[in-house]
């Protein structure tokens, strides 16, 4: 069978050169080069629908409209030699804050070793482009406005609900978790935002608006909360600009939920996916 | 630990009635070396201060809790920073959180439901108000509920049970549990709703399976974690059990399972959101039914449910290795889904946890399937990730309605194909 005599040595060259996460790795033959279809149920394809979508969230959507993964539609894997896995994926959306429809996406994420996964999405947007853009300009007009900053605590509370005034403080939220997020997400570890622990908006001299945020982001599949602090800055029509530092919700060490600010002097921790 | 003082200190407040909170702060400090514990056990002997340790000093690398009334916490905060003793500020302003409390205790006094009638499946509930609902729907229901208590946890509250069976001896039963992970609340919600509703269908869609089975329900799996969501941490998922030589506390109880025990799957560190704790069932929350099942020697269909991502799934978790009776139970939870789907269009996926989810060693319905339960699945409920845990109450009924539709597909399943 001269087709596997030649696609045995690739994957021992394969095993060998990458990490054993023999416990995680579901039987595909790991040929590089070729296209293997996923079930759109297996969590890989799941995971990997949502990396881009934390992509896309931070570098395109807005806050007033930030996007959420409906369903995976169709994926598919591949090998890159040196490289990593490159997923293919075609979901649908729906609007984050308001579950409506909101399009599909088509988007190729490679995992890389010591990298972010590397992204490029397109979607087709189910809604009004121009209309997302104005809720986004009179948006960011009423923060420029704000003469006494504005804060807020555990968005959503605990029973699910948010103050209708907090919608659109938490698509702002959802945008900049979703940079730190896409940042952390590997193969085998994903995020999704659990919650707003709390938003304090920081005045400042020049155009932008600005928030000093602390979120606490649930690891899959550790099922770790990690309290992100985050410092956001948006200048609207520029990338949304963000500085963030996390670390595990320190459960075991107080009784409490964590909520942190003030002079602590921490130091930067980067959350690991340590399965 | 916090709102037990915070209560205390509200009834001082209630009892003495002049002092008042305004623009105190709570301080936290975790010192990390012996000159920082020393700068902090100082601060214990400035009287004039007026400073109160809601958590006193007890070593390295436990928290400290000072209440800092306003007019020290200027020269409390410089005494800290000029010593380079880092700080948190957990709570900025002391009265505005006893205000808080004081509404919410006021709200919560006012409406008692006096029958499983005007009970509001509508709202998140306390440990004591579902306990309450129980009695309350065995009370009205003699003939059909009983309640059991199958154990104790780690700080002895009770574990209940509901049964419902229309008389025989040891029947065939369906087992239902919610809550096994404390922060996923719509389950318990659920499982509430599902008590009412098995009452509700006794003579009607459920006649046929009553006629033969029996069903048991534990709505809350986890009584100390779910206490603890309520008191400290909403996002608390583990037991509370505590263990010398670790200062963190809680197992896994999805991980604490004789089945793949403390293989791939799980963590060995007792900090860790999946640690599987020192052997299996060291859980009295997972001792308690483990021995319930191998006693009644007659369970034939197992269901335990969890949130979120909206999933179906079989067993194993521990292994890729398909269970023998995959194709049936694949073809089940087809048809389960379906249904589920039918009523609001919601979308499930399902498979075998491994291949859908993620690796799980040591996990419930692992074990209950080597048992001999074949119909053993779990449930992922609502959503997929756009409120997780933190589930909106308005979406509990039809998440319990959707659900109800596929656990009597499992059920009904069961009932004609007993084994």
């Amino acid at each position: 069978m001269p087709g596997l005599r030649a696609a045995l040595p690739a994957a021992l060259l394969l095993l060998s050169s990458f990490p054993p996460a023999a416990a995680e790795r579901l039987p595909w033959p790991q040929v590089p080069g070729v296209m293997h279809p996923l079930n759109p149920s297996h969590r890989e394809a799941v995971w990997a629908a949502w990396t881009a979508l934390h992509y896309i969230n931070s570098h395109e959507a807005s806050p007033s409209r930030p996007l959420a993964l409906h369903k995976v539609v169709k994926a598919a894997a591949k090998m890159i030699p040196r490289l990593g896995w490159k997923y293919y994926v075609h979901c649908t959306t729906e609007g984050y804050i308001h579950g409506e429809n909101a399009g599909s996406c088509f988007a190729t994420v490679l995992y890389l070793k010591k990298s972010p996964p590397v992204v490029h999405g397109k979607c087709v947007h189910a809604q009004n482009k121009k209309q997302i853009q104005e809720e986004d300009h009179r948006f960011y007009e009423y923060l420029q406005h704000q003469k006494k900053p504005i804060t807020a605590n555990y968005i959503p509370d605990s029973n699910g609900n948010i103050a209708h005034d907090h919608l659109q403080l938490w698509g702002l939220a959802i945008v900049g978790s979703s940079y730190i997020m896409w940042k952390q997400s590997t193969e085998h570890t994903g995020y999704l935002l659990a919650q707003v622990s709390s938003v304090k908006q920081q005045i400042r001299k020049d155009n932008a608006v600005a928030f000093k945020f602390i979120v606490l982001l649930h690891e899959i599949p550790t099922q770790q909360m990690n309290v992100c602090h985050m410092y956001l800055v948006w200048t609207l029509g520029h990338p949304i600009r963000v500085k963030y530092s996390c670390a595990p919700d320190n459960h075991g060490l107080e009784d409490g939920s964590g909520q942190d600010s003030g002079s602590a002097a921490g130091t930067s921790h980067e959350t690991k996916g340590n399965f | 630990m916090r709102a037990l003082l915070l209560l205390a200190a509200l009834g001082a407040v209630a009892a003495a009635t002049t002092e008042n909170f305004v623009g105190h702060q709570v301080l936290r400090i975790v010192p990390s070396s012996d000159a920082e514990l020393q700068k902090v056990q100082e601060l214990q002997e400035l009287e004039h201060l007026q400073l109160d340790f809601w958590l006193s000093p007890r070593g390295l690398g436990n928290p400290v809790d000072i209440r800092v009334p306003f007019p020290s916490l200027q020269p409390v905060k410089a005494h800290l920073e000029a010593n380079g003793v880092p700080y948190s500020i957990m709570i900025e302003d002391v009265q505005a959180l006893v205000d808080l409390e004081q509404m919410q205790m006021l709200r919560r006094r006012r409406f008692v439901p006096l029958s499983t009638s005007t009970f509001d499946y509508t709202s998140y509930h306390t440990l004591e108000e579902i306990y309450a609902f129980m009695d309350l729907l065995v009370a009205e229901n003699p003939n059909l509920v009983s309640k059991l208590e199958i154990g104790r946890t780690t700080e002895n509250r009770p574990i209940y049970v509901l049964k419902f069976s229309k008389g025989g001896t040891n029947r065939p039963a369906i087992w239902i549990d919610t809550g096994i992970h404390s922060r996923e609340w719509v389950t318990q919600a659920s499982g509430i709703w599902f008590a009412k509703k098995i009452v509700q269908e006794q003579d009607e869609g459920l006649a046929n399976i009553l006629d033969q089975m029996d069903i048991f329900l534990e709505i809350v799996t986890n009584p100390d974690g779910f206490a603890f969501t309520h008191t400290s941490n909403r996002m608390w998922r583990k037991t509370r059990s505590k263990r010398s030589g670790s200062l963190c506390v809680g197992v896994d109880p999805n991980r604490n399972w004789d089945a793949g025990f403390g293989g791939s799957g799980a963590s060995s560190n007792p900090c860790s959101e999946t640690y599987h704790g020192p052997y299996a069932n060291s859980e009295p929350e997972v001792k308690a039914i483990v021995d319930f099942v191998k006693s009644h020697k007659n369970i034939k269909a197992f269901i335990s449910i969890h949130s979120y991502s909206q999933l179906l799934l079989y067993p194993y978790g521990y292994t890729t290795t398909a269970v023998p009776d995959k194709e049936e139970l694949h073809q089940v939870a087809k048809e389960a889904v379906a249904a589920l789907s039918s009523l609001y269009g919601t979308n499930y996926k399902y498979g075998s946890i491994i291949t859908t989810i993620y690796q799980a060693s040591g996990g419930t319905i692992d074990w209950t399937y080597n048992q001999g339960i074949k119909y053993s699945f779990t449930f992922e409920l609502r959503d997929t990730g756009r409120y997780g845990f933190l589930l909106p109450a308005s979406q509990i009924v039809p998440t319990a309605q959707e659900t109800w539709k596929a656990l009597e597909v499992i059920m009904a399943h069961t009932r004609g194909h007993l084994y």
